[in-house]
């Protein structure tokens, strides 16, 4: 147990630390969001979604995701 | 009193097999009247009763082998057998899913505009977030591991730690995860990557969710003494689906996060 307690301890969790660190630094800029273009092959709606008005997906965000019609805000 | 000449476990009369089939009936008659008839209490009913029989199912067992000694090496045996093939047919679910990520994206069609990723789908950077779920998910294959030859080496105070952090890393992934799908500038429904993408990480997401609730009723158990140095098939077993569910991850951040970008 001393041998993976001391992995844990001086590469996994270190590790994990790294790479919060790095996603910390590269989170900066904020999103610059790509023009909306009506492209046939994207946000399919062959059927509404059995939720809310049928025309969000379950992880919809205003900010980033287009409805098909264009982004809502 | 009758004694058995055999080491096997010849099982108590139990109405969870029935009830579990009727919760599976309930749950999958309850998507269709979800899908298409926009109503969800047949579905609640299902999932509601799926938990409970396993529930009720999972404590029977718990006192049939820790409490009443029914486990013996060779019905031992047989759970190792199971559970292998369990997660070896989990594999298999996988398998299809990486099937058709292949299939799609190898040659991707005109209508995607000829290449992979599609026209318009902004993939995500697989050295943000991705990369750092990659960690947690190794690093917690680190600490299960501790946390094992704890138990063998009968250290509670350091088995219950290593577990507790393997936990803990598992609800950090799934928290890490979902943000991502909220901030994520594609949906499920952007054709073929959409689809591809979030129904395998989605099912991943899943077995990472339903490993980290295998894991947190071994720490309740671990707690509780049901463990000993050398009998404690319950923890392996969720042990071996937590390092499943990593490899499934390693695969899908190559495949689908990486090359896929």
């Amino acid at each position: 147990a001393r041998l993976w307690k001391l992995l844990t301890f001086v590469v996994a969790l270190p590790g994990v630390g790294v790479c919060m660190l790095n996603c910390y630094l590269k989170a900066g800029h904020d999103h610059e969001r790509p023009e909306f273009v009506p492209y046939a092959h994207l946000r399919i709606r062959t059927k509404p979604f059995p939720w809310g008005d049928g025309n969000k997906t379950l992880f919809h965000n205003p900010h980033v995701n287009a409805l098909p019609t264009g982004y809502e805000d | 009193m009758a004694h058995q000449a055999h080491s096997y476990h010849m099982v108590d009369p139990s109405p969870w097999p029935i009830s579990g089939a009727a919760a599976a009936l309930l749950t999958t008659s309850g998507l269709i009247m979800w899908f298409h008839h926009s109503s969800s209490q047949l579905l609640t009913l299902g999932l509601l009763s799926m938990i409970l029989v396993m529930l009720q199912w999972w404590r029977d067992i718990v006192r049939e082998g820790t409490f009443q000694g029914h486990h013996t090496p060779t019905v031992q045996k047989g759970l190792r057998y199971g559970m292998i093939l369990f997660i070896t047919s989990e594999a298999f679910f996988f398998l299809g899913f990486f099937w058709a990520f292949f299939h799609s994206s190898l040659a991707p069609t005109p209508e995607l505009g000829g290449q992979w990723p599609p026209m318009g789908i902004k993939p995500l950077n697989p050295l943000e977030v991705p990369l750092l779920n990659t960690a947690i998910l190794l690093a917690s294959g680190v600490t299960v591991t501790w946390a094992h030859h704890s138990i063998t080496e009968s250290n509670r105070k350091q088995a219950i730690q290593a577990l507790t952090l393997t936990i803990l890393l598992g609800f950090y992934f799934t928290a890490l995860q979902a943000m991502e799908y909220y901030e994520a500038p594609f949906s499920i429904a952007d054709g073929v990557y959409g689809s591809t993408f979030f129904v395998a990480t989605g099912f991943h997401g899943l077995h990472v969710i339903i490993g980290s609730s295998f894991l947190s009723v071994c720490l309740l158990r671990l707690i509780k003494f049901h463990f000993t140095s050398d009998h404690h098939f319950g923890f392996e077993a969720a042990a071996w689906y937590w390092h499943f569910v990593d490899v499934i991850w390693l695969f899908l951040y190559m495949t689908i996060y990486w090359w896929g970008s």
